[in-house]
């Protein structure tokens, strides 16, 4: 219906805009003349920054996928021992941060340390550090960031299986399709939507990553961006590595869309949609499909919280010195008023594309959505670089007072970069959802005399409660995690769970870190179980 | 001068760049009126019905409905301002809300409105009480388009769109669906335009008819005429329904045919006496003689209850069908000689 100005065009420009003020930003630095800094690091560390990220990215996406879609696949297609556990159980991987993961992995296999101990309790005194195996480096930052992401593509890719149809699975019989080829040629392609959805929140995270790479000394673009800008104080240099990542996501989602072509994912509306006939598997292939679910499980969650659970008992103290109530409200606090505007600005632009139908806004809001991408130190430098250049540009200019104190150290400004980083989380999940809205439902409710905005809240609202669920467990998980905005834009002597673990991590008191962690992954496996169960009832 | 209750004129439909149907114009005249587009699958049957509901958009010409502009070059009424209702082929039932709640909507739009049916009646003409509780998911295509029928029908609208209504229904309800349908179309007065590519349900349905071909509405007209007065070449091989064999007008009201010798007949045109014309043979148009010394061999038969159609073989290798009712006295096998009454008298005669 053309391009028409109406409110959900305009709305969704809006959105978009604001989302891409730090982008514009960020890429704006290749307009400023380069730093001395630049010319250095061209010639030293730059390769090193690229092909790290790369190697990082290609390892987390490789394992990420296979162990994402190969759990979705078993639970959803199999009934084995455990199976109903293992749904909800290996979403509790999202409850654990990849630098806290980072934390548990050193600790467990250093010298010394947790490995050491078991083998020094069973076998007696030795000398087992040689045997050990060491995950640090680049292994170590692929092992931790896979094991802490590959929810975002379980979850996912389970969802689509979950609404897949009986249909696909029979043709494929029918067909006298082997299994295998089943998986490869019906039921994965017709998942790929969501499996590349996944595996592009990974990407986004995995560039984004800060804490594990850090930790385990990794030099990346992200850690690069952090020396150019905490050694240097050169904000252009950071903002130019920043620029790299940006298009290196650009590139992606280019390439997926490319790849993707004109084909539409709509579930199927002409009727005939049954509940699938679940497999059961026996003999040694049930034992694999448990062991493999199994395996996972224990590496991704029950590992990490062990560690953390094992520290905080042998020192309790930290956790008695600690003031828990505040710090739940703190994070709680952040999260309900970040998650309320993020989902439902998410739905009114996605809502203004779908019925302008605009190029110019799909472009907006790809561009947009990147903001994920970027590191979450540039976001909340690029914003305080914003804010003063308002204030002492424009504010200043009408005489108004200074509004810096509005936005930087207050929930306001923290709101507001939560909004620009996760934004393209929440746009995901509900564009996700509306993926499956075939759009000649909305023109049956056009004609039955539903105005627009009556089909929005009246058809798309309610029939997208599961994506808005999906969509707040997200961003509720990854609010508690998140930690250098946080960090860097929280008011005075304001605190969070992943605050409070940093500052001690950075301490180097990893034992008085393991409360905060702990009780953040308890936290966040709450609000997991809880939404777990509505998923797995619908 | 009384006024058409739709008027489409001079609109070109255009679902993409190639595919277009141009410079349409059609009318209903009355309220309650059926009208039945016929034509290919793809030739944008869809795009007119969602042209005309406001879906797409319309760049040239003007539709009007009740004296009130639609959509013209500077009027684009939006779709729910419309008051037309539309069944989509591919069912558009809300996915969230089981087909008695879908229904309601339909009916949430009539509630100002003091005439037409109630939900429940329509639930029980169109047998849908079994499956009012389920879920769209949870029913059969041929099911969901039943439901989605019962909405459109209930929210009373001005004017009513059906895309392929009956195409998912099993073949023993499609009958009693359509007597149902063109009875509570009637007798609620709903103005309807349906998209079908079945001409016998486009008959049965149609006060009028119009056939689609190559871009153009070649044919508009009630389906009688539609049938026997075929206004061209395409369109009757589009309804393939008869078989164009070479003949000479040899009178007013005669021809001579190669194949079958003499025929007579009224002519719908004049041809002057002499012209070669291809004439359009109807299976109806022949009867079968044992005792005729015209005989023609049988290359198929096909077996439709009430009757046999016969496909056989002129000298000129052209295939004609021809009606015989099933309870003649005995069959004619394949091969066999089948004998042709003469003389060959055709109530109206369609020549090109």
């Amino acid at each position: 219906m053309g391009n028409k100005i109406n409110f959900w065009f305009i709305s969704s420009l809006l959105i978009s805009a604001l989302v891409a003020i730090p982008i514009i930003t960020v890429l704006g630095s290749f307009f400023e003349p380069i730093s001395d800094y630049y010319n250095i690091l061209k010639k030293t560390f730059l390769i090193d920054y690229l092909t790290n990220s790369f190697f990082l990215l290609i390892g987390v996406l490789f394992i990420t996928f296979v162990i994402g879609v190969g759990c979705a696949y078993l639970v959803s297609f199999y009934i084995f021992p455990a199976v109903n556990f293992f749904k909800w159980a290996l979403i509790l991987s999202f409850a654990v941060p990849a630098y806290i993961y980072a934390y548990s992995l050193t600790a467990f296999f250093e010298n010394y340390g947790t490995v050491f101990a078991i083998l020094n309790n069973l076998f007696g005194e030795g000398n087992y550090n040689a045997y050990i195996p060491k995950f640090d480096g680049l292994l170590g930052a692929i092992i931790a960031i896979s094991f802490s992401l590959f929810g975002y593509v379980y979850v996912l890719t389970r969802a689509s299986f979950h609404y897949q149809s009986q249909n696909l699975v029979e043709l494929g019989k029918n067909l006298g399709f082997s299994k295998k080829r089943s998986f490869f040629n019906i039921i994965l392609p017709s998942a790929r939507p969501a499996i590349v959805a996944g595996l592009s929140l990974v990407a986004m995270e995995t560039l984004s990553d800060f804490g594990s790479v850090s930790y385990f000394g990794v030099s990346t673009l992200t850690t690069g961006i952090y020396s150019a800008w905490i050694s240097f104080d050169d904000l252009t240099l950071a903002n130019r590595l920043s620029s790299y990542l940006l298009i290196f996501i650009i590139g992606l989602f280019i390439l997926e869309n490319f790849s993707r072509k004109k084909a539409q994912f709509h579930t199927s509306s002409k009727g005939g949609h049954r509940t699938k006939t679940l497999i059961k598997l026996n003999g040694y292939k049930s034992f694999l499909a448990f062991i493999f679910c199994f395996t996972i499980f224990l590496i991704s969650f029950l590992f990490p919280v062990t560690q953390m659970l094992y520290w905080t008992i042998i020192f309790p103290q930290h956790l008695e010195n600690l003031d828990v109530f505040k710090l739940f409200l703190n994070t709680i606090n952040l999260v309900i008023i970040s998650s309320f505007f993020l989902i439902i600005l998410a739905f009114i632009s996605n809502y203004g594309n779908r019925v302008s139908k605009s190029k110019l806004l799909q472009i907006l809001n790809t561009i947009s959505i990147s903001g994920y991408a970027i590191p979450g130190i540039i976001l909340a430098v690029a914003f305080i670089t914003f804010i003063s250049w308002m204030d002492s540009n424009i504010i200043n200019y009408f005489e108004m007072g200074s509004i810096k104190s509005f936005f930087i150290g207050s929930t306001l400004g923290l709101v507001l970069v939560y909004f620009i980083r996760f934004y393209s989380l929440a746009n995901n999940g509900i564009k996700s959802g509306y993926a499956k809205i075939n759009y000649s439902i909305d023109e049956g409710a056009y004609l039955l005399g539903y105005s627009k905005f009556k089909t929005f809240k009246n058809i798309h609202v309610p029939y997208l409660k599961n994506s808005i669920f999906l969509v707040s467990i997200l961003l509720t998980i990854e609010i508690i995690k998140e930690l250098p905005i946080t960090l860097i834009l929280r008011p005075f002597n304001f605190e969070t769970f992943a605050t409070k673990a940093y500052l001690f991590a950075s301490q180097d008191l990893l034992e008085a870190a393991a409360a905060p962690s702990l009780i953040l992954i308890i936290i966040a496996s709450f609000f997991i179980l809880i939404t777990s169960r509505y998923i797995l009832k619908e | 001068m009384k006024k058409n209750f739709l008027e489409i004129n001079n609109v070109t439909f255009s679902a993409s760049s190639q595919n277009k149907i141009n410079n349409v114009s059609l009318t209903i005249e009355n309220q309650g009126d059926i009208v039945c587009l016929l034509g290919p699958s793809g030739i944008g049957k869809t795009t007119i019905l969602r042209t005309i509901a406001g879906l797409e958009k319309n760049n040239s010409g003007t539709i009007t409905l009740k004296d009130r502009i639609l959509s013209s070059k500077e009027i684009q009424v939006e779709p729910e301002d419309r008051n037309i209702a539309m069944a989509f082929q591919d069912n558009s039932l809300f996915p969230h809300y089981n087909v008695f709640d879908n229904i309601k909507f339909g009916a949430e739009r009539n509630k100002n409105k003091k005439k037409g049916l109630e939900i429940n009646e329509i639930i029980k003409l169109l047998h849908i009480e079994n499956i009012k509780d389920k879920y769209p998911h949870q029913i059969s295509s041929g099911e969901a388009q039943r439901a989605s029928l019962a909405r459109s029908l209930l929210s009373n609208p001005d004017l009513l769109l059906l895309d392929e209504p009956l195409s998912n229904i099993d073949q023993n309800f499609k009958e009693e669906i359509q007597v149902m349908l063109k009875q509570i179309l009637t007798e609620q007065k709903i103005t309807t335009i349906i998209v079908t590519h079945d001409s016998y349900e486009a008959f049965y349905l149609g006060n009028k008819c119009g056939i689609i071909l190559d871009g153009h509405l070649k044919q508009y007209d009630d389906p009688y005429n539609i049938y026997h007065f075929p206004n061209s070449i395409e369109v009757v091989n589009f309804l393939n329904r008869g078989t164009l064999i070479e003949a000479k007008v040899t009178g007013e009201n005669s021809l001579e045919s190669n194949d079958l010798g003499k025929i007579t007949g009224d002519f719908i045109k004049h041809y002057p006496k002499g012209s070669n014309v291809k004439l359009l043979l109807q299976p109806e148009d022949l009867e079968h003689d044992d005792a005729s010394d015209l005989k023609l061999k049988v290359v198929d038969r096909k077996f439709r209850g009430t009757n046999f159609i016969y496909t056989l073989k002129t000298s000129s290798d052209k295939l004609i069908s021809v009606f015989v009712h099933s309870h003649h006295i005995h069959q004619h096998e394949i091969e066999e000689k089948f004998g042709i009454k003469r003389p060959i008298h055709i109530d109206h005669i369609v020549c090109f």
